[in-house]
């Protein structure tokens, strides 16, 4: 097996605004086929967190690929706006042989990838939870993360059941993430009968969130539900924290990253929630755990559940190459028929494209430790 | 009581604008230049506390100079690669390899600390500080003593001191200054100095209370670009009032209505301001804006 490895990330960021990471050429046998798999992600911009560990969980199933298939692949950032995207997805195309394309987390840059795939007929594989994603018809697109009808539902149902509240504050981003979440919460919460008695949208640049706090203070909220980015999220919880707020907390996927809570002292997380699809570091999964150490030792971080996600979608493409689907079409074929059996849940199609339908809540405990507290499988 | 915590937190915020809008008027007046990577600047700023609170046990009060003057010492790095090649050239090429660098700088943060953002040391220890039932954040208050004492120095330097004074008539008129034999291209060279010590100082501020990302500064930019504009371009008091005016509209204005209508508003006042006073609050020291 050979390795080559070209890193000229640093000198393209540099140079140009788009940046080429890694280079991966996997074993070189005389038979075996080639698998082209690009990856584009945002590794700059406000989503660069999520799609650092996008590429992260992307990059380890590609480096290690099984026997009968070669892997090619690069990573190209989609940076902060749809247009980068799609130069780099017209990039990617450009170059020919391409199999299936790693998409990003980023809803909005999803939106403007959709049609370039249908009109060249290339699946897309992505984790972004924007639910409009696959409610266009589009055959091309496969999401590995659940998606909104499921996080969200989850998410309500922890609320209202879970915790007894049925006066949410909702506080979501302004971005396509936020305000599809916030619209399947709403839903959501009235199918449970509770009243959101507020709501606001924040931008991803803001830094004081104090007004809102107070403003969800003053409806008599009786929890706070977030939907925000990584950033915000830490900056929500850590200024509530900050002016004694004591309504229970029950955030979006982005905190239960550990570089988001990290952000936070062990007081100012805890009993704060957090839904997701899985939490690899909570895992007592023998499998996950031995994941989780590899990626500790690949990338000296903490894993989240974008990595571990994206993994599982990017392993499910290998398997459908070692199984014989070679051509972006045969992929797409296989990626809509087939389950699989990934580390943080079993993925299959809803016939629309939402491979993943698990979800859970975790939260964190006095001490500021993550733990699962509710599993919400088969929601979708 | 949450009007006080409102208005600290907008003091606060403002604070920090002004710290990145003052290195930004500085520069204006010594060259005329906009520098379109002053908050990315602040952002380096941010980083280097970060990684010197690693590497060093000290209190933040003990980082705050030791940051402000690396940062003085790269802006003078920074002059050279972005100002001084570019001097003869017309003010949108110096913009636009200001713009370049700090594209540079974004991407040189991503790569040497990642995309996640970090945490930086507290100026002072401690929680909050509980007054008469009011919770005030301690780097809040931080902040703002801070700025303050940053404004009121850069005053006495730029106002009562020989160095300020050819600060001053650098800005006003290089070659008229040039012709009585002060040294233009050492002043420009300590203008970025200043500007980008300044720039180090909010960026440590920022750092603890709002965190610091990589893709942060083009945010802070817009913030002190709005802040001068108001304010009126070159004017010194007219960045820290615009500042102050930007922090209000994302605090008071964002409670009594909300933070997009806040948004809106300031940035419609921005066209008020534009229209009705084109040169700003304050009036315009010079006559160029890129």
């Amino acid at each position: 097996m050979r390795l080559i490895q070209t890193n000229v990330a640093m000198i393209a960021l540099a140079a140009a605004i788009v940046l080429v990471h890694p280079a991966s050429i996997g074993p070189a046998m005389a038979q075996t086929a080639t698998i082209r798999i690009p990856v584009l992600v945002p590794l700059t911009g406000p989503l660069a967190l999520e799609g650092t560990s996008q590429r992260n969980g992307a990059v380890m199933a590609l480096s290690n690929p099984p026997a009968g298939v070669r892997l090619e692949y690069e990573v190209l950032d989609t940076g902060a706006a749809p247009e980068t995207a799609v130069n780099a997805l017209e990039r990617a195309l450009a170059r020919g042989g391409v199999s299936v394309i790693v998409a990003p987390i980023f809803g909005a840059q999803m939106l403007a990838m959709l049609p370039i795939a249908a009109e060249r007929r290339v699946p897309l594989i992505t984790i972004s939870g924007t639910a409009q994603l696959t409610e266009m018809g589009n055959p091309y697109v496969f999401r590995f993360f659940p998606n909104d009808s499921v996080a969200k539902n989850a998410h309500a149902l922890y609320v209202v059941e879970a915790l007894g509240k049925k006066r949410p504050a909702v506080l979501f981003q302004t971005t396509a993430y936020g305000q599809s979440g916030r619209q399947h919460l709403a839903a959501n919460f009235a199918r449970l009968g509770a009243t959101v008695v507020f709501e606001e949208g924040l931008d991803i640049n803001l830094k004081d969130f104090l007004p809102a706090l107070i403003k969800a203070k003053q409806a008599s909220a009786d929890a706070l539900v977030l939907q925000l980015h990584a950033a915000p999220t830490a900056l929500l919880l850590r200024q509530a924290a900050s002016m004694g707020l004591s309504l229970p907390i029950v955030a979006g996927s982005a905190m239960h990253q550990p570089t988001t809570a990290a952000l936070l002292q062990p007081a100012e997380r805890k009993g704060v929630c957090a839904e997701s699809a899985s939490s690899p570091v909570s895992s007592v999964d023998p499998a996950v755990e031995r994941w989780v150490a590899a990626y500790r030792r690949e990338f000296g971080a903490e894993p989240d559940d974008f990595a571990l996600t994206q993994y599982d979608g990017v392993r499910m493409a290998i398997d459908a190459a070692v199984q014989g689907a070679r051509g972006p079409e045969e992929m797409r074929a296989a990626l809509a028929s087939r389950s699989f059996q990934g580390l943080a849940m079993a993925y299959k199609s809803d016939g629309v494209g939402n491979m993943a339908h698990d979800a859970i809540i975790m939260c964190y405990d006095d001490q500021g430790r993550p733990r699962i507290d509710r599993r919400y499988p088969r929601l979708g | 009581m949450s009007a006080i915590q409102l208005t600290a937190n907008g003091l606060a915020l403002g604070a920090s604008y002004a710290l990145v809008a003052l290195g930004f008027v500085l520069i204006v007046n010594a060259t005329g230049a906009v520098n379109f990577a002053q908050g990315d600047l602040a952002v380096a700023g941010g980083f280097l506390t970060v990684a010197l609170a690693g590497a060093m046990n000290l209190p933040g009060g003990v980082l705050l100079p030791i940051a402000m003057a690396a940062m003085a010492g790269f802006g003078v790095v920074f002059a050279y690669l972005a100002y001084f090649p570019l001097r003869r050239q017309p003010p949108a090429t110096v913009f636009i390899s200001t713009i370049a660098l700090g594209i540079v700088l974004e991407n040189g943060a991503n790569g040497l600390f990642g995309a996640a953002p970090r945490l930086g040391p507290p100026l002072l220890p401690g929680g909050p500080v509980e007054l008469s039932g009011l919770v005030l954040p301690r780097q809040s208050l931080a902040i703002v003593a801070v700025t303050c004492v940053a404004i009121a120095g850069l005053h006495l330097v730029l106002m009562h001191t020989q160095f300020g004074r050819r600060l001053r008539a650098t800005a006003q008129d290089a070659e008229m200054a040039r012709a009585v034999g002060i040294p233009v291209g050492v002043m420009i060279a300590w203008t970025f100095a200043l500007a980008t010590g300044l720039a180090g100082a909010a960026g440590m501020l920022l750092s603890n209370q709002f965190f610091v990302a990589p893709g942060d500064g083009t945010n802070l930019m817009l913030k002190a670009y709005i802040a001068v504009t108001i304010g009126g371009w070159g004017r010194v008091w007219g960045a820290v009032a615009g500042a102050l005016i930007v922090a209000f509209f994302e605090t008071i204005v964002a409670v009594l209505l909300s933070q997009s209508a806040a948004e809106m508003l300031l940035y419609l006042a921005v066209l008020g301001v534009l229209g009705l006073r084109p040169r700003g609050l304050f009036g315009e020291t010079i006559g160029r804006r890129a």
